[in-house]
């Protein structure tokens, strides 16, 4: 043991033994400098981004303050104009229409779009000040700046997809089709995949392979879902245009409005 | 916006007409149009009609062919199966410009009506009444929309004993006809002209008086597939209703129910209606739904409804007072946006189709078509209380 540590410590063991106090306090000595170093690299690390980091914080809780203050004298002054009797008089049955109150949703608007502002001017003062600090690895900062459209992306894409399933999913339960679920299901993992791509392209990860495999998962999906369309309803199709050619044939034959008694009408 | 230049070749309507009633007509064919007037003749002999009908039509007509009718134009309205918005912005413009004192509104089938109807319908607006609606005399198997949701619904809310609160056939107090102008202006405002307005609904918030005539048998205009009447007709019941919810929450006496021994015999149908189509709607949407009827219905009702999708043909019953709940739901949901409103409704269609085979099964088991209509509007009205509470307290009260 002795011998491995005299090697690592380039040691003679032939030398005196009372020059071993001196050599550990050495060694110690250049450890702590070494640390003593390193500390000092982060801590001027530390500093050089500390006030782009500040810059952020204040750019946040500034426009924070800002929105509160917007949103509530929003509020005032369009419940003074009784802005909401208002719409509500001549809104009809929009089916659009948001379902809180238009002053709570302007002055909503109006307090996270300012959140959204001070977050910009936040990141965009906080790479500014990066931009300085030279030893920091670049790659990082983009990825950043990014994240708010690649959330934005995220959001419209999963509302979307949840929408285009629950129509199609009642569309084509209306029209009493056996495969309602799986075409529903076609549908939203279509949109997911597209947004999945989408984000991916947005960060720049992947290069071409995501595309390439978007084009691959996206034209399987749609091929999967015509042929299981085009094979499972073969039938109904034939159906369908055979009931609709005597329709038509019974309508050129007899005015619409004279239906037999039997028939069922629901309105 | 409703204009009424005259058209060449027939007298120009700038006096008041002869009995102070405006007849106003829907988009209907030539032949329809031959059988209305031939109605109207028999029905007012010897008196100076002032009678408004859709551009097309007016051009269309022989000059001089009905000396007695004094004819305008108005412009076309698509929508011949309902009254709309624009139905009444032009009824109560035209009935301005002329001096009418009351308007008859007739739909593309009024030549059918019995022979007094429009007399009745006519003389009671130009008396005392605002609003006189037609109770039509229709089989078993018509007007099921008009039965299951909008009869019962209106009765239960706005304690009005009016059968077909949608009647295209009404006639309308210039008041009354003024009232409904106001209503369509925010329609018309955002450019929803199509929209049907609530007559009836309108007449009860202002305390007007509505009188209900048997008009007897009658021919009901073709009405677009179910997947478009509901956005088109129960959506803007459901936002009426919730425009007028101070109204309807007050506690208001309702009407007595009507007297099964007084009520017309309903037209009876040879064959029993197949109600296969409709069961296998229901448990195709069970299947598949389930998940967004469950953010919607109680987890009572779905257990109802689990149970009903398991039950044979034959013994299918959607009981009343399930129903009246599911629809009082939906109105909730709508008001609340749960979902997306135009999928709510797409939902609430093969529960009503459930609702249909159920009716039907009933009224093949013997009991009086009419007799059940008027047991299910009990049920709206009992069921009431429950919806008030869910109204008040969405999240509190969920049995």
């Amino acid at each position: 043991m002795q011998c491995v540590l005299a090697t690592m410590l380039q040691f003679d063991p032939n030398q005196s033994s009372p020059s071993w106090p001196a050599d550990n306090a050495t060694i110690w000595r250049n450890m702590a400098e070494a640390l003593h170093q390193s500390l000092d690299r982060v801590l001027l690390l530390l500093i050089a981004i500390l006030p782009g980091i500040l810059a952020f914080l204040v750019a946040l809780a500034v426009f924070t303050l800002i929105g509160m203050a917007l949103s509530a004298l929003l509020r005032r002054i369009l419940a003074a104009a009784k802005l909401d009797e208002r719409i509500a008089r001549g809104r009809g049955s929009s089916e659009w229409a948001p379902s809180t109150s238009p002053t709570a949703l302007i002055a909503r608007v109006s307090f996270w779009g300012s959140i959204l502002l001070g977050l910009i001017i936040g990141v965009s003062a906080f790479d500014a000040s990066y931009a300085t600090a030279t030893t920091l690895p670049s790659s990082l900062m983009p990825y950043l700046t990014r994240v708010v459209g690649v959330a934005v992306l995220l959001i419209a894409g999963t509302l979307i997809a949840r929408f285009l399933e629950r129509s199609v999913l009642i569309g084509a339960v209306n029209e009493q089709l056996q495969y309602a679920r799986f075409l529903s299901l076609g549908i939203k993992w279509l949109v997911l995949v597209l947004t999945a791509a989408m984000v991916l392209e947005h960060l720049q990860i992947g290069g071409n392979i995501v595309g390439l495999a978007f084009g691959i998962l996206f034209g399987g999906i749609v091929l999967t879902l015509a042929l299981a369309v085009g094979l499972g309803s073969r039938d109904l199709v034939s159906r369908s245009l055979e009931s609709h050619a005597e329709h038509s044939s019974e309508s050129s034959a007899a005015p619409p409005a004279t239906c037999p008694d039997d028939s069922i009408r629901h309105f | 916006m409703a204009t009424a230049d005259p058209i060449p070749g027939v007298p120009t309507p700038s006096a008041h007409p002869g009995n102070g009633l405006l007849v106003l007509l829907a988009a209907m064919t030539p032949k329809q149009l031959e059988s209305v007037f031939a109605k109207l003749t028999v029905s007012f002999p010897a008196e100076e009609l002032l009678i408004a009908t859709p551009e097309a039509i007016s051009e269309a007509l022989p000059a001089g062919a009905h000396p007695s009718f004094r004819i305008v134009p108005t412009p076309a309205n698509n929508f011949a199966w309902t009254l709309t918005v624009a139905d009444f912005v032009n009824a109560y413009q035209l009935a301005e410009k002329h001096k009418a004192r009351a308007i008859l509104m007739l739909g593309p089938e009024s030549g059918s009506l019995g022979s007094s109807a429009l007399r009745r319908l006519a003389n009671a607006v130009l008396a005392a009444t605002d609003l006189a609606v037609p109770s039509y005399d229709l089989t078993p198997h018509a007007g099921l929309v008009n039965s299951g949701l909008l009869y019962p619904l209106t009765r239960a809310l706005f304690a009005s004993s009016v059968r077909f609160p949608l009647a295209v056939d009404l006639g309308l107090s210039l008041r009354m006809a003024k009232r409904m102008e106001n209503a369509a202006q925010h329609f018309t405002a955002v450019n929803q002209g199509e929209t049907p307005i609530w007559p009836v609904n309108e007449a009860t918030v202002a305390g007007f008086t509505i009188d209900q005539f048997n008009v007897g048998p009658s021919v009901q205009p073709t009405a677009p597939e179910l997947n478009t009447i509901f956005p088109l007709v129960i959506g803007p019941l459901f936002s009426d209703i919730t425009a007028k919810a101070a109204y309807w929450q007050r506690f208001r006496p309702l009407p007595p129910a009507r007297d099964a021994m007084l009520m017309p015999p309903t037209p009876g149908t040879d064959t029993a209606a197949d109600i296969a189509p409709m069961l296998s709607a229901f448990r195709l949407a069970y299947t598949n739904l389930h998940e967004i009827w469950s953010l919607v219905l109680p987890p009572h009702s779905l257990l109802m409804l689990k149970r009903l999708s398991s039950t044979d043909a034959a013994a299918f019953r959607l009981s009343d007072s399930l129903w009246a709940r599911i629809v009082y739901d939906f109105l909730l949901a709508y008001r609340l946006r749960t979902i997306n409103r135009g999928h709510l409704l797409g939902a609430l269609i093969p529960l009503y189709l459930a609702w249909v085979a159920s009716h039907f099964n009933i009224i093949a088991s013997g009991s009086d078509p009419e007799g059940h209509i008027e047991a299910v509007a009990a049920a709206y009205e009992t069921e009431k209380t429950y919806m008030v509470s869910r109204w008040r307290w969405p999240d509190r009260f969920n049995p």
